[in-house]
C-alpha cells in the first residue's frame, strides 16, 4: 500500500523557509511514497502550491530522498515548453523520480494574476487541459532515449536523426520543438491526474487521485494505473477497507493532521519493495512509447 | 577575520560543459557528468568555497536545430537553469544564483513566482538576467510566427519587471506606489498578485545583457549588474563609462549597477602548457563541428554542402533563419575572398560568442584582472571555464588565493544574500 501527502507553505507560517524545510524533513523520515508540492482546499481539494513548485521541486528532492517527487501545476496557466524544459531536468537529477499533477483548481487566482479576463468554460478548461499535456508529451518526444552518444574519440555528441522538430498543433497551444533538452530519463515523467476535477480526459495517466465519493472513476482508472484514494483521519478506516478490497492500491493523506497521519500509519504499513530507481520503475508501470521514434518503442 | 567585501566580483557562467565547444572532448572532461545532480552540487560548493558573488546561467528557448537538423558534434546546451540553481541552493550558503529568464515568452505572474521560489529555498540568493530573446526560432515554440520588434521588446520588458515587482512588493508587504500603473498598461492587465510567501532581499537581484541603445538604457534603468563582451580593456572601459552615464542620466548612483564582463579563460602552470591546452581546445572543434557551430548560428545547414567548397552565400541568404541581412554581412567578405566553408568555420568557432579569451598561468591571469579594475574597465568578471569542471578547479585551486591574497577578492562572504555580496544597495 502506497502512502502519499501533499506539502506546502502553511498560510501565516512565520518563517516559511523552516516550515517548508521541517515538513519536508518529517515527510522524508516517514518515508512516504509520494511527496505532492501542491495546496490542499478543504477535505479533498488540491491546487497549485504556494511555493511555485517547478523550482522549488529539485531543492525539496534533495531532502526527499525517498518518496517520488510531484509538482502540482496550473494546467491553464503554463506554457508546455518551460515545463517539459524544466521537468527533463528534474527528471534527470533526481534519477527519474519526479511527476506532475496538472491541476484545473485555484483558476480565479490565476486568472487574476495572470490577467486573464474571460474564465474559460468547463469544456474549455478540459480540453486546455488535455492540449497541454498533449503539447508539453510532444516536446519530450522531440527526443529520442537513445539520442545521445558522447564519444569523446569520435566527436559523436548525439544521433541527429534521433532529435526533431514535432510541430505540435493542438487548439490552445502549438510547439515546434526540439526541446532544448533531451528526453528524460522515465521517457515522460509521471503523469497524475486527481479525478476529483478531471473526470474525462483524452490523454492516459499514471496515478490517479479521488475521494471517497469517487470510487466509480477509481475504478474506471487505465489497466495498471496506480490509485490513490483521499482520506482524512475521519475516513482513514473506510480507506484502508477500500485498499484492502483492491478498489485502491493506496492512500493520499489530507487534513490538518495528514503528517500525524503518515507518521502513524508507517509504524505498521510496510515500504513497497522497490524494484529500481525510476518512478516507473518502482510502481511497475512502462515507459511511453515514442510516436515520433523510428523505431517505435523507445 | 577580513571585513574586507574586495573590490573585485566574481561570477562563474557554468553553461553547459564550458566554454569551447570542442571542450567536451577533452580527455579529462565530463561530458556526462551534467545530466546528473552530484556534478552540480559539487561544482557548487566549489564556487561557495571560492567566494564568488554568484553562479550564472544563460538560456535559450529553442533547441540548437538549423533548419530542422540538430548538431551532432556539439554538447547541448545545459539542463533548465532555474532547476539546476535550485539543486545548488540545497548544498550552498553563500552564493549567489542567477537564471536567465526571458520577458517575451513568459508573463510576469509566473517569472515572480518562481524567482519567489528560489530566492526562498536559497534564502536570498537569487538573481535574474533579464533577456528579451533574440533567436528566430523561439517564437515556434511559443505558437508565434515572429519576434516582436527589438524596441516593443525592450518596452515589454521594462513593463514586465515593474509588474513582477509588485508581485514581490505585495508578498513582503511593501508599498509600490506606481503599483495600479504597473499593473495595468499597455503590456499587462493584472488585477490581483499571488500570495507565494517573501524571503530575504524580498527579490532577485536584476542582472541584464544588453548591447544595442535600447538595450543599454534598459539595464542602466534596471539592472544592478550588467554581463557583456569585453574583447578589451579599452571596449570595457568605454561600455562602462557608457553605462554609468545613461545610469546618472536615469537619476541613479552609477556605483549601483556591477559590470561584469565575460572572461573565458585556459589555464597553465607554464605560458606553454596553457598554450597547448588552448591548441588542444581548438584541435578538438574539428571541421564538422565548426561547421555545425556557424550553421546553428545563422540557422543554415551548412552540412548539405561540401566542407572543402566555397560559401554558398546566395542559397543561405535566401534560406537561413537569422535575419538574412546580418547573415550576409557576417559571410560576403568571406565569400568574395573565395574562403571555403570549413576554413570560415574554423575561424569563426575559435572566439565563440565575442568574449575575451585569456590563455596563461594564475599569476598573469590575477594580474590581468587587477589591471582591468584599477583602469575602471569592470567591477568583475563573469568567468567562463574554458572547459568543464577542469578549468574551474584550476581557477579556484590557483587564482582564487591570489586574488585573495592582494586583498581584491573577499576570503569569506560579509552577508548572506546576493546582493551583499554585490554591495550596490537596495532601491538606487
Ligand atoms: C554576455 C551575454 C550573455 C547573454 N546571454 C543570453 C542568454 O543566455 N539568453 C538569451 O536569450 N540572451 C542572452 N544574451 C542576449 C542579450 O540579452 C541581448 O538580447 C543581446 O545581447 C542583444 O542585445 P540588444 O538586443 O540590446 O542588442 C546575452 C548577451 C550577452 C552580451
Amino acid at each position: 500500500m502506497y502512502l502519499s501527502i501533499n506539502i506546502d507553505i502553511p498560510d501565516g507560517a512565520g518563517d516559511a523557509y523552516d516550515a517548508l524545510a521541517r515538513t519536508a524533513d518529517r515527510v522524508e523520515a516517514a518515508k512516504a511514497d509520494f511527496a505532492i508540492l501542491a495546496r490542499a482546499h478543504g477535505d479533498q481539494g488540491l491546487a497549485p502550491p504556494r511555493i511555485e513548485p517547478v523550482v522549488s521541486l529539485p531543492w525539496i528532492a534533495g531532502r526527499l530522498r525517498t518518496p517520488l517527487v510531484v509538482a502540482a501545476i496550473p494546467a491553464l496557466h503554463s506554457v508546455p515548453f518551460h515545463i517539459a524544459r524544466a521537468l527533463s531536468a528534474a527528471d534527470f537529477l533526481t534519477d527519474g523520480r519526479c511527476g506532475w499533477l496538472p491541476l484545473l483548481a485555484g483558476g480565479a487566482r490565476f486568472d487574476a494574476a495572470y490577467g486573464v479576463a474571460q474564465p474559460l468554460s468547463g469544456g474549455e478548461a478540459l480540453a486546455k487541459y488535455d492540449d497541454f499535456i498533449r503539447a508539453t508529451r510532444a516536446l519530450w518526444d522531440s527526443w529520442d532515449e537513445d539520442a545521445l552518444i558522447i564519444d569523446k574519440a569520435s566527436g559523436a555528441y548525439l544521433d541527429s536523426a534521433k532529435v526533431r522538430r514535432v510541430d505540435y498543433r493542438g487548439p490552445y497551444f502549438a510547439a515546434m520543438g526540439p526541446l532544448n533538452a533531451a528526453r528524460p530519463p522515465q521517457g515522460h515523467p509521471l503523469l497524475l491526474r486527481d479525478l476529483d476535477e478531471v473526470g474525462e480526459s483524452a490523454t492516459a495517466a499514471d496515478v490517479v487521485l479521488g475521494g471517497l465519493d469517487r470510487l466509480d472513476r477509481l475504478a474506471r482508472a487505465p489497466k495498471g494505473a496506480v490509485r490513490l484514494l483521499k482520506v482524512t483521519a475521519a475516513s482513514l478506516d473506510d480507506g484502508l477497507h477500500h485498499v484492502r478490497d483492491g478498489l485502491a492500491d493506496g492512500l493520499h493523506l489530507m487534513g490538518p493532521d495528514a503528517l500525524e497521519l503518515l507518521e502513524a500509519l508507517r509504524g505498521w504499513v510496510d515500504c513497497p519493495p522497490y524494484v529500481g530507481t525510476t518512478a516507473r520503475q518502482r510502481l511497475g508501470l512502462r515507459k511511453p512509447v515514442n510516436p515520433y521514434s523510428r523505431k517505435g518503442a523507445a | 577575520m577580513s571585513r574586507n567585501n574586495g573590490r573585485l566580483h566574481l561570477w562563474a557562467f557554468l553553461q553547459g560543459i564550458g566554454f569551447f565547444p570542442g571542450g567536451w572532448r577533452a580527455p579529462d572532461a565530463t561530458p556526462r557528468a551534467v545530466f546528473q545532480r552530484d556534478y552540480y552540487e559539487r561544482v557548487a560548493r566549489l564556487v561557495d568555497d571560492a567566494c564568488f558573488d554568484a553562479i550564472v546561467f544563460g538560456d535559450q528557448l529553442q533547441g540548437r536545430d538549423a533548419a530542422g537538423r540538430t548538431p551532432g558534434r556539439l554538447a547541448i546546451p545545459t539542463l533548465d537553469p532555474f532547476t539546476l540553481l535550485s539543486v545548488m541552493a540545497g548544498v550552498t550558503r553563500h552564493v549567489g544564483l542567477v537564471a536567465t529568464v526571458s520577458t517575451t515568452f513568459n508573463e510576469p505572474a509566473e517569472v515572480a513566482a518562481k524567482f519567489a521560489a528560489l530566492n526562498l529555498v536559497s534564502q536570498g540568493r537569487a538573481g535574474w538576467n533579464i533577456v528579451t530573446t533574440v533567436h528566430p526560432n523561439s517564437p515556434w515554440n511559443f505558437g508565434a510566427a515572429d519576434l516582436l520588434e527589438k524596441s516593443l521588446r525592450y518596452d515589454r520588458a521594462k513593463a514586465f519587471v515593474d509588474a513582477a515587482e509588485v508581485f514581490w512588493r505585495d508578498a513582503a508587504g511593501l508599498d509600490d506606489p506606481q503599483r495600479a500603473a504597473n499593473l495595468k498598461n499597455r503590456w499587462f492587465d493584472i488585477a490581483g498578485t499571488l500570495d507565494f510567501p517573501t524571503s530575504p532581499q524580498y527579490r532577485p537581484v536584476l542582472v541584464q545583457a544588453g548591447q544595442s541603445p535600447d538595450g543599454r538604457n534598459f539595464a542602466a534603468q534596471t539592472a544592478e549588474a550588467i554581463f557583456c563582451p569585453a574583447p578589451t580593456l579599452e571596449a570595457g572601459r568605454d561600455y562602462r563609462d557608457d553605462i554609468r552615464e545613461r545610469a546618472r542620466t536615469f537619476g541613479r548612483n552609477p556605483d549601483g549597477i556591477l559590470i561584469m564582463p565575460g572572461l573565458a579563460f585556459v589555464l597553465g602552470s607554464t605560458e606553454e602548457e596553457a598554450q597547448r591546452k588552448h591548441a588542444l581546445m581548438l584541435e578538438l572543434a574539428d571541421d564538422a563541428l565548426c561547421i555545425e557551430y556557424l550553421s546553428e548560428s545563422i540557422g543554415y545547414d551548412l552540412t548539405r554542402h561540401p566542407a572543402g567548397g566555397p560559401i554558398p552565400l546566395e542559397q543561405i541568404c535566401a534560406e537561413c533563419e537569422f535575419p538574412a541581412g546580418d547573415v550576409r554581412r557576417m559571410l560576403a567578405p568571406a565569400a568574395e575572398a573565395g574562403e571555403t566553408i570549413a576554413d570560415f568555420c574554423r575561424a569563426y568557432a575559435r572566439k565563440p560568442r565575442g568574449h575575451a579569451i585569456f590563455v596563461g598561468t594564475p599569476d598573469q591571469l590575477a594580474d590581468r584582472m587587477e589591471t582591468w579594475i584599477d583602469a575602471g574597465a569592470c567591477d568583475g568578471f563573469t568567468l567562463q571555464p574554458g572547459y568543464m569542471p577542469t578549468e574551474l578547479e584550476l581557477f579556484c585551486a590557483h587564482v582564487v588565493p591570489l586574488l585573495q591574497v592582494r586583498g581584491l577578492l573577499r576570503r569569506q562572504y560579509q552577508g548572506t544574500t546576493l546582493r551583499d555580496h554585490l554591495a550596490v544597495g537596495v532601491g538606487t
